[in-house]
């Protein structure tokens, strides 16, 4: 090994070392704490025990969890679709030649910048009963003749969480598309154009093939953050009613709340391992994608 | 009709409804925000326009808001800034030092970032209680430092390997250290990107509520998100005039850096998404 | 400042695996010299230069600036650019895009804090050489790639470095630019009289800069010497082919003993070897050698009536003051200089192959 290269090495070792050690300290320590406090009875005023799957075995058997696993996929399985469909929507908008564009995509990016939480508010003033915005609508508009109990059903919160969820989160949705959009060739489209066909033709045979990788990036990340839902829903509607619109992250929240860090970090580590399950899908889908186009 | 004219209609339509979209929560706020009562679209009583609810929100110490508003501020400025440190550092190395491992340090990051929240925070919260850090500034700075050096450090590799080496040979020959290519060459030539970097590592920490919610238990650390989601009125009934006005106070420097910086923060989206 | 490379190797480990850059290289520079490293694209003249400026370490082999030892394998010495003070001017220009052309120029003074009145008389010293005052306050990206480059010698020149490396400076400039900027690097360098190694694959540039020019081929010297020494004994095949231009004529012969004499075949013809040459042709140890014959040594349609070829005229091509000439001597492909017009295509002609100006290697092609 040569001077320069130790020299470099050492030099390396210095620039990365704050990184790692953040990450070691922050990040990974926790998630292995997790994973060890998963196999125990960690629990306050109690003496921790050693006591290996039985977490995970009362887990499977637990109500509140199998709702919990529920409402998450069912929450993940219909908001990510319409964020996909409306953002590419947004991301076309975005991506026409019209004045004070920068102004729209800006007006598009807000309701991602803001805290999960201020939005989560909003929304539950929205969906107030007797007096929120929501309610008014419907019955001035005579769409419903009684006000709708939104956050008191479990279909009303259900379909709540979801339309603000598809609110916040679909500007993240519309900017990765609209980087795909942006790289389209101009060239293409114009062929397109020179070829005759209509709007319509040249976005299902030029546009959304082209779009096919980053349309599945966007997929998985929108996935794999719907998976961890947790601010949003926490303040909209508190996970009710009965429980009807809880995360999973919520419902480990729960447990750490209560002092049950053993059930708690157990909860965790099944989302934990879809979560891995998904990304593990996305970095195969990512190869077979690179390896097809 | 031609074509065009019909595209032309359905563009405006498209944008007239995209805006509606995702600006009516916006002025909802504000218009509850600046009157007398929050249910004068039930009641049918006309809008009062008012300041009491943003004079209280801002005044009233028992509120605490101001302190929220303060140490989120303070706590999203200090992570911005540790992340960027932190990143520039490491994406500097990985992209321009050769030493092994350098990929699979960008994978590993990958990989870390894709772990939920959730799994950190109860851990995290021992932790922090052994240490005596609940309830402290630097219970959120180095978790939040930690959790968003991730993606930073992807959008500045993205942005470091695009400068030139010669540059670098160029000020390695002019006399400079490896620091000072870093501060001096790397960082200003980069300067969208640690900007972009910045920006969004600040939105990032000034949005996140898990941490907030879990390792702070009062105004001395409590930071805005958590502090409106537990927002209670002084005499029971929800004070939604009050925690709209918050809201609006909160939403304000955001939406500001978002229309200022609109550009920057898209980039630093697309670089970190589309990398990863 | 001298500069002497003693046995340098460099190896480099990538994904393909081993590749050899330079192999086992010795190169002596004398003090003030302008010396030029020539040679096709990827045959290691950037890897040599890194060497010297301290950019890279070599695999073995020693560099000295005059008696100082600035990288030595043997000896674990290995100095850092900043401490050999090399100065390097590269193909990109490599200018700093966030700093204007002062600070670009000032940056290797900022670095060594020197203080900034002299900072100041310097850089000005340094745009006046290179008549570049106007453009202090601009940004490169504002720039013509001929004043990014001023710029960029400007910086090289401001700290009086011991050596002054250049990596095919001119490249990126059009051709008009680049012969006003070759005449101008020349006088620079004979009026600083600084050590200077100058990179190209250009062979006229070479020519015409280099006090000396070192030919590099797959990592390996194949000559070092004079542009005429060069030009006039090219010491292999590689050299005399890369040199001139059009390249000389390298043409399979073999030799014969006719009437007494001994003779070159071409094609089906045969021409009897002049005295000169006829020593070296004796000391040939087979009856085969590679015959290398400058285009300008051939006329055709001489007017005197020495002994000739007969050939066809494949194809002409206009050089401005000169015509090339392809011709076909029975099936062999000679390219002949010529400045009369008057060459039609496909016409029989009568060759003088000036034998007397032959270049004789010996082995394969
Ligand atoms: N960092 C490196 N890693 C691996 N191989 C390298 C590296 N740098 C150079 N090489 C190899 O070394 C050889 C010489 O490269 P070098 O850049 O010196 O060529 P060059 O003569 O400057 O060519 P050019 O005229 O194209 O600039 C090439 O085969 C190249 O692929
Ligand atoms: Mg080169």
């Amino acid at each position: 090994m040569s001077d320069i290269t130790d020299k470099e090495i050492k030099a390396a070792c210095v620039f990365i070392s704050p990184l790692i050690v953040l990450i070691f300290l922050f990040i990974l320590v926790p998630v292995l704490g997790t994973l060890l406090n998963s196999m125990f009875q960690d629990v306050a005023f109690l003496d921790k025990q050693f006591v290996f799957l039985r977490n995970f075995r009362q887990l499977f058997a637990d109500s509140g969890f199998r709702q919990a696993l529920k409402f998450t996929l069912l929450f993940v399985l219909v908001s990510v679709p319409i964020e996909i469909v409306l953002g590419m929507a947004f991301a076309m908008l975005m991506n026409t030649h019209i004045p004070l564009r920068g102004l729209l995509r800006a007006c598009v990016l807000i309701p991602w910048a803001i805290p999960a939480a201020v939005s989560g508010r909003i929304w539950e003033l929205i969906y107030n009963y007797s007096y929120g915005l929501a309610n008014f609508i419907f019955t001035e508009l005579g769409i419903t003749t009684e006000p709708v109990n939104w956050l008191g059903t479990s279909l009303g919160a259900f379909i709540a969480v979801v339309i603000a969820d598809v609110w916040k989160t679909t500007p993240f949705a519309a900017i990765i598309l609209l980087a795909g959009l942006q790289a389209i060739p101009v060239e293409l489209l114009n062929q397109a154009r020179v070829d005759r066909a209509n709007f319509l033709q040249v976005f299902y045979k030029v546009v959304l093939p082209l779009m096919k990788p980053i349309i599945i990036v966007a997929l998985l990340f929108r996935t794999i953050d719907g998976l961890r839902v947790f601010d949003l829903i926490y303040v909209l509607s508190g996970g009710g009613p009965g429980g009807a619109t809880t995360s999973i992250s919520h419902y480990a929240y729960k447990y750490f709340l209560g002092g049950d860090f053993g059930y708690g970090s157990a909860v965790s580590v099944i989302l934990f391992m879809i979560a891995f399950l998904l990304s593990v899908f996305y970095v195969k889908a990512g190869r077979f994608m690179t390896g097809q186009v | 009709m031609s074509e065009n004219t019909v595209r032309n209609w359905l563009v405006l339509a498209g944008i007239v409804f995209c805006l509606a979209f995702c600006l009516f929560p916006f002025i909802y706020m504000l218009v509850i925000s600046l009157s007398t009562r929050a249910d004068f679209l039930s009641q049918r009583a006309s809008f009062k326009f008012t300041l009491d609810n943003f004079n209280a929100v801002l005044t009233d110490g028992s509120l605490h808001f101001p302190d929220y508003l303060r140490n989120s501020f303070l706590i999203s400025l200090a992570s911005a800034f540790f992340c960027v440190v932190i990143a520039s550092l490491a994406a500097y190395a990985i992209t321009r030092l050769q030493f092994p491992g350098r990929m699979s340090l960008l994978f590993f990051a990958l990989a870390v970032s894709m772990f939920p929240q959730i799994g950190l925070v109860g851990y995290l919260f021992k932790f922090m209680t052994r240490l005596g850090w609940i309830n402290t500034y630097q219970a959120l700075v180095l978790p939040y430092t930690a959790w968003i050096l991730p993606l930073s450090l992807w959008i500045l590799v993205s942005y470091f390997s695009q400068i030139p080496r010669e540059l670098d040979k160029a000020a390695l020959v002019d006399g400079c250290t490896y620091r000072q290519i870093l501060c001096k060459v790397i960082l200003p030539v980069a300067a969208p990107g640690v900007l972009s970097v910045f920006l969004l590592s600040f939105i990032f920490a000034f949005n996140e509520f898990m941490f907030a919610l879990m390792l702070t238990t009062d105004y001395r650390a409590r930071t805005v998100p958590v502090g409106i989601a537990l927002f209670q009125g002084l005499h029971g009934q929800t004070p939604w005039g009050n925690i709209m006005a918050a809201s609006v106070v909160t939403t304000l420097p955001i939406v500001i850096l978002t229309l200022v910086f609109q550009r920057h923060i898209m980039a630093g989206l697309t670089r970190g998404a589309v990398k990863g | 400042m001298k500069v002497e490379l003693t046995d340098i190797t460099k190896e480099f480990t990538s994904l393909r695996g081993r590749v050899v850059a330079l192999d086992d290289i010795s190169i002596k520079i004398d003090e003030g010299e302008f010396f030029v490293l020539l040679g096709p694209s990827g045959c290691g003249k950037s890897t040599l230069l890194n060497l010297i400026a301290g950019l890279e370490k070599p695999t073995a082999g020693r560099i000295q600036f005059d008696d100082k030892v600035v990288a030595d394998t043997d000896r674990r010495i290995f100095l850092t650019p900043k401490e050999r003070n090399v100065a390097f001017v590269f193909q990109s220009y490599a200018l700093y895009p966030h700093l204007d052309v002062f600070e670009n120029i000032a940056f290797p003074l900022r670095i060594a804090r020197i203080e900034k009145a002299e900072i100041k008389k310097a850089v000005e010293q340094a745009a006046a050489t290179l008549e570049i005052t106007d453009l202090l306050a601009v940004r490169p990206a504002e720039l013509s790639g001929g004043q990014r480059q001023r710029v960029a010698i400007a910086r090289a020149i401001v700290r009086k470095p011991n050596v002054f490396l250049l990596d095919e400076p001119l490249s990126n400039l059009d051709a008009r630019l680049r012969i006003a900027m070759r005449a101008e690097i020349k006088n620079l360098q004979d009026k600083l009289g600084i050590t200077t190694v100058y990179v190209t694959h250009d062979q006229v540039e070479a020519m015409g800069l280099g006090d000396r020019i070192a030919v590099l081929n797959r990592g390996k010297i194949e000559q070092i010497g004079t542009p005429e020494s060069l030009y006039e004994k090219p010491a292999g095949i590689f050299v005399a082919q890369f040199i001139g231009s059009p390249p000389m004529n390298i043409i399979d012969a073999s030799i014969i003993k006719a009437d007494g004499k001994l003779c070159v075949v071409l094609g089906n013809q045969k021409l009897v070897i002049p005295s000169e040459k006829i020593r070296e042709i004796e000391g040939l140890k087979e009856n085969h050698f590679i015959l290398g014959l400058r285009p300008e040594h051939i006329t055709i349609n001489p007017p005197d009536n020495a002994q000739m070829l007969t050939a066809t005229i494949h194809s002409v091509e206009s050089l401005g003051r000169e015509t090339a000439v392809y011709l076909d001597v029975d099936g062999l492909a000679i390219t002949a200089l010529c400045d009369r017009e008057g060459m039609g295509k496909g016409r029989q002609v009568r060759v003088r192959i000036h034998l007397d100006k032959m270049h004789i290697f010996k082995g394969e092609r």
